[in-house]
């Protein structure tokens, strides 16, 4: 019974102080248990990816990025020069892999908020046939393993795949070869100089398979805050003469955006950090590394310090992520405080 | 502006929330839907609203004569109130209430200062000008639903649209906002209808009242001819308590003192219609013994059993009969019935 009491009170009064719970050796013990955990499994291994990233020095840390030019008037061995060639294009390839992690990023994560709004707009806003079955669909994803999926791509899209005829010989443009080409041509100032022609083992087939993985992210939060707050307002706006347009921006999506921005922040995190799907239909091409490929590929080099070091990216950014979304859910809590209170006061 | 439902049908998986309702609604008249949950009252304002499509094959719905059922609930001009006020959680009240006007195409748009000056009269009129820049996280239930009705107001509705307005309040402020209702009502003279599933909501602000059953409208008319002269059983139960005698009524005097269930008519009557007395000085009462008795601030509600079949009635006095009488628990009295209401049909309760 008091249990009971405790776990109402935990789930209706939540932000105020935590109830007392239980004997204090249990608590302890819980708390201990829970930080030695953590420790172990998360913190030693993120210190350690800094630690070994950095157990070369600072100037071999820089390195991994950015290899100075030989001082001038210096005279290098032929030895010297290869080794300095050589690094200098280890340098390049981690650059060439943050620059197409980034770009793909940029491509998958505005898709997959319009993707995941979609979604979670029909599947909340309407009642129809195979609603359920369109809420498994969006959540499976989650339960298929990513190396899965990206054999699913390489099937699908393959030489010998079901699509393999046409997609083997599709030509499309690389959107960093976008340049500055002038009046003189065209009216159309801009131009590529460089295209792709197939879809899969190019740059195209991760950026797909990081849709297929990560469009649960932003529907998946999306979708419980939606479904309490049903669609009074939206019908209010609607009946008060606003467009469809109108009552999405002004109404909807004010009342969603810190969950949508906090489905944002996982999304990113997963296409900054997918490895098993993209190293799939990647084909293990240089030009086709992310930074979680160009990783192994460091590691498979024995290049330990290097390979830390680009991982050391990714655990700054994971870390970054972690803040932004701390912030964010407090902001959601607020929100659904705010909410909690208005219901109770009905 | 008259609202004409025309034989309306609306099925929700097989569920037929209207079937076949018909309504008519006069300019400036205050009409409530009455009805238990589940009867169709608000699918067949949603219908009128234009939030809900009704079904094909369903008549037309008419806006002072012209049809208005291919129109979207946008162009209608209709204000719709919700039961949960649906005010928007992140604009303050004075943004709330400016939203309609602001949500008008570029052409048809005020000034700023012509939506300011509107507003700013729309709160004096539901009287929250001094909320303006409030939340409406910040203002009580009854602030936030005359938000949502200034809200619906201000786009100027030729049909006033209110579902469960009151229905989240306490008793308090139900009976405060009902008469600030009326008191707008006649003031601004929109045609309303409103809909309730409180009975004495509904008959004291309402011209007229549709009792709702079961998709259908069972009776439509004013306060007074509901619940004087219900059509039928349904709507007696529905407006207050009752006894219920399985007998029929055979003449003025003789109420129903017979208990045998003859010829399958019943026969209702109001707890306030039993009078109560200590000598059954005609012979026409209806022995009873007194088996509780519960205060009710000026009524006072008495329990009772008929000492001839046991069944129970339960009669409402006023408190200074009541003190006259005497009664206490056990008493042996005789009932008589006043007003009581007769009805063919039998049907189970």
């Amino acid at each position: 019974m008091a249990e009971e009491l405790a776990a109402q009170t935990q789930t209706t009064g939540a932000f105020g102080n935590p109830p007392p719970s239980g004997h204090p050796l249990i608590r302890r013990v819980m708390v201990a248990t829970t930080v030695i955990f953590l420790t172990l499994f998360i913190v030693i291994p993120v210190v350690n990816v800094f630690a070994q990233a950095l157990s070369k020095g600072v100037d071999a840390y820089v390195r991994v990025l950015h290899v100075a030019g030989p001082p001038v008037g210096a005279r290098l061995s032929p030895a010297e020069r290869r080794k300095l060639a050589a690094e200098r294009g280890q340098a390049e390839k981690t650059w060439s892999s943050i620059r197409l992690t980034a770009g793909i990023a940029v491509i998958v994560v505005p898709l997959n908020i319009v993707f995941g709004l979609a979604a979670a707009w029909s599947v909340t806003k309407f009642r129809f046939k195979g609603r359920a079955f369109l809420i498994a669909l969006i959540d499976l994803p989650f339960s298929v393993s990513p190396v899965i999926a990206g054999l699913i791509f390489v099937l699908l899209l393959g030489r010998s795949g079901v699509l393999g005829a046409w997609a083997s010989s599709f030509t499309w443009p690389d959107p960093f070869s976008l340049h500055w080409r002038g009046f003189a041509q065209d009216w159309w100032p801009l131009a590529f100089t460089r295209s792709f022609t197939g879809i899969i083992f190019t740059p195209l087939a991760i950026v797909l398979a990081s849709i297929f993985v990560t469009f649960p992210f932003v529907a998946r939060s999306l979708i419980p805050l939606m479904e309490a707050q049903g669609s009074d307002e939206e019908v209010a706006a609607l009946s008060l003469g606003a467009s469809g347009w109108r009552t999405f921006r002004k109404v909807t999506l004010p009342n969603v955006k810190w969950a949508l921005l906090y489905g944002v922040i996982l999304c990113t995190a997963r296409v900054f950090g997918e490895f098993g799907a993209v190293s799939v239909v990647s084909g293990h091409i240089d030009s086709n590394d992310t930074m979680p490929l160009r990783i192994e590929k460091l590691w498979n080099e024995y290049n330990n310090q290097a390979a830390f070091g680009v991982a050391s990216l990714l655990a700054f950014l994971a870390i970054v992520t972690l803040i932004v979304q701390t912030i964010v859910e407090r902001q959601t809590g607020k929100s659904e405080m705010r909410q909690v209170e208005e219901e109770g006061t009905q | 502006m008259s609202i004409e439902v025309c034989s309306v049908n609306k099925t929700f998986n097989q569920f037929k929330a209207l079937d076949k309702v018909s309504l008519k609604v006069e300019t400036g008249e205050l009409v409530a839907l009455l009805g238990p949950s589940g009867s169709g009252k608000t699918t067949l304002l949603r219908v009128i609203a234009g939030i809900e499509a009704a079904d094909p094959g369903s008549g037309p719905i008419l806006f002072d004569g012209r049809d208005v059922s291919a129109q979207e609930a946008g162009k209608r001009r209709i204000g719709f109130v919700f039961q949960h006020y649906a005010l928007f959680k992140h604009m303050s009240v004075f943004e709330n209430v400016a939203f309609g006007l602001r949500a008008k195409p570029w052409r048809l748009r005020s000034k700023e200062a012509e939506i300011r000056a509107k507003v700013g009269e729309l709160l004096q009129l539901v009287q929250l000008q001094n909320f303006a820049q409030r939340y409406p996280s910040q203002i009580s239930g009854g602030q936030r639903q005359r938000v949502a009705l200034a809200r619906a107001l201000a786009v100027e509705p030729r049909v006033l649209l209110l579902d469960e307005p009151f229905g989240a309040l306490d008793a308090t402020v139900r009976r405060e906002l009902r008469r600030w209702l009326r008191k707008l009502h006649r003031r601004i003279h929109v045609t309303t209808v409103l809909v309730t599933h409180d009975q004495e909501e509904a008959l004291d602000v309402s011209d007229r009242v549709a009792v709702m059953n079961e998709g259908r409208i069972e009776q439509f008319d004013s306060p007074e001819a509901i619940y004087d002269s219900p059509a039928n059983p349904f709507v007696f139960k529905f407006l207050g308590s009752y006894n219920l005698f399985h007998a029929r009524k055979t003449n003025a005097g003789d109420a129903v003192a017979a208990s045998p269930a003859d010829a399958g008519g019943v026969t209702f009557v109001r707890p306030h219609d039993i009078e109560i007395r200590r000598e059954n000085s005609d012979g026409f009462g209806i022995a009873a013994r007194i088996n509780h008795i519960g205060f009710a601030g000026s009524l006072v509600n008495v329990e009772l059993a008929r000492i001839d079949n046991d069944t129970v009635v339960d009669a409402a006095l006023p408190a200074h009969a009541y003190k006259d009488l005497g009664l206490k628990p056990d008493d042996r009295v005789f009932i008589r019935l006043r007003n009581t209401r007769s009805f063919d049909e039998d049907f189970s309760i």
